[in-house]
């Protein structure tokens, strides 16, 4: 039994590290009330699981439900709707911890 | 020579934090309270350019004696913005068209109470970085022999950096005049505190007077 838990903590566990993350770095964003659009919109999309966004290093990251896929136009998109230019962004494999502000 | 220093500053784009319209299909709500001056809005943006709105604005005279009441239906329309890594610029365009009732109180004359349409055209111009901020605002209220116009210039700076879930604090000193009303310039410094879903700022003016801002999105 505790085999069979270990299992699948690892499988969750791996699940949750390689989730499909789209990474944006995105100029403007100089203060959270303002940056809160892109946010909103984001987790408006059914696609999305959760956003983080990292002033310091000015990137917008979003992690991808399973089996959803997103193009980055429509995520580059948004964030234009929002006020913001997008000047680069890339899909990843990762964890979206890893652009939080320490 | 003020008009010139103005210009001059609306040229440079002087800075100003959150604009006076949020993000494409959301609400802005914004009040500004004081006891001279009491302005409270909501706008809705139809697009990431453009919002319209409702406005009502107080004024009142130093003197205690001329009170306005200003009712106004509102458009707002962001002309340029400059996105850079670490600074954002903006310049504005703001707009009203409205009622305005006008009491002279004057002890010598019998009381009065005047209705007119007002228009309240003006730019704000605002640049911002994460640690700092300047705005320059000039706005046209205008009437029928009347005019109170009204300038403002804003200079800021935050204490530290945050993180994007973390309230920033800010010191803000604010200078403005308004035509015809209060021909000294009231300075306020304020606090400012900036969060992913409010802002506020509190402070007190050069008469001793408190001061309140606040900006919801929603």
């Amino acid at each position: 039994m505790k085999k069979f838990n270990l299992c699948v903590l690892m499988i969750l566990s791996f699940n949750l590290q390689a989730a499909e993350i789209i990474k944006a770095e995105v100029n403007g964003m100089v203060c959270a009330f303002c940056a809160q659009g892109i946010e909103k919109k984001l987790r408006k999309l059914p696609q999305i699981q959760d956003v983080t966004i990292n002033l310091k290093n000015h990137i917008v990251a979003v992690a991808l439900n399973d089996q959803h896929t997103l193009t980055v136009n429509t995520i580059k998109d948004l964030i234009k709707d929002a006020g913001y230019d997008v000047t680069d962004i890339k899909v990843m494999q990762g964890d979206l911890q890893q652009f939080k502000q320490p | 020579m003020r008009i010139l220093i103005l210009g001059l500053c609306l040229l440079w784009a002087l800075p100003a934090t959150a604009g006076p319209m949020g993000f494409q299909s959301s609400w802005m709500s914004m009040g500004d309270l004081g006891p001279n001056w009491r302005e409270a809005f909501v706008n809705y943006a139809l697009t990431s350019r453009d919002a319209i709105g409702i406005s009502q604005t107080y004024m009142r005279s130093d003197n205690k004696l001329q009170t306005r009441d200003l009712s106004e239906i509102t458009y707002t329309r962001l002309l340029y913005r400059l996105n850079q890594a670490h600074a954002q610029s903006n310049l504005w365009f703001v707009s009203g068209i409205g009622g305005i009732n006008i009491d002279n109180n004057q002890p010598e004359a019998k009381p009065e109470v005047q209705q007119k349409i007002m228009l309240s055209p003006g730019v704000s111009a605002d640049y911002e970085t994460r640690r700092l901020y300047f705005s320059a605002t000039q706005r046209l209220y205008r009437s029928e022999n009347l005019n109170h116009d009204y300038s403002a210039l804003r200079a800021g700076f935050s204490f530290y950096e945050t993180d994007y879930t973390q309230t920033q604090p800010w010191l803000v000193i604010e200078a403005r005049q308004m035509h015809d009303l209060t021909e000294q310039v009231e300075v306020t410094p304020m606090l400012r505190f900036i969060n992913k879903q409010y802002f506020i700022e509190a402070g007190v003016n050069n008469t001793q007077q408190v001061r309140f801002n606040f900006m919801f999105i929603f």
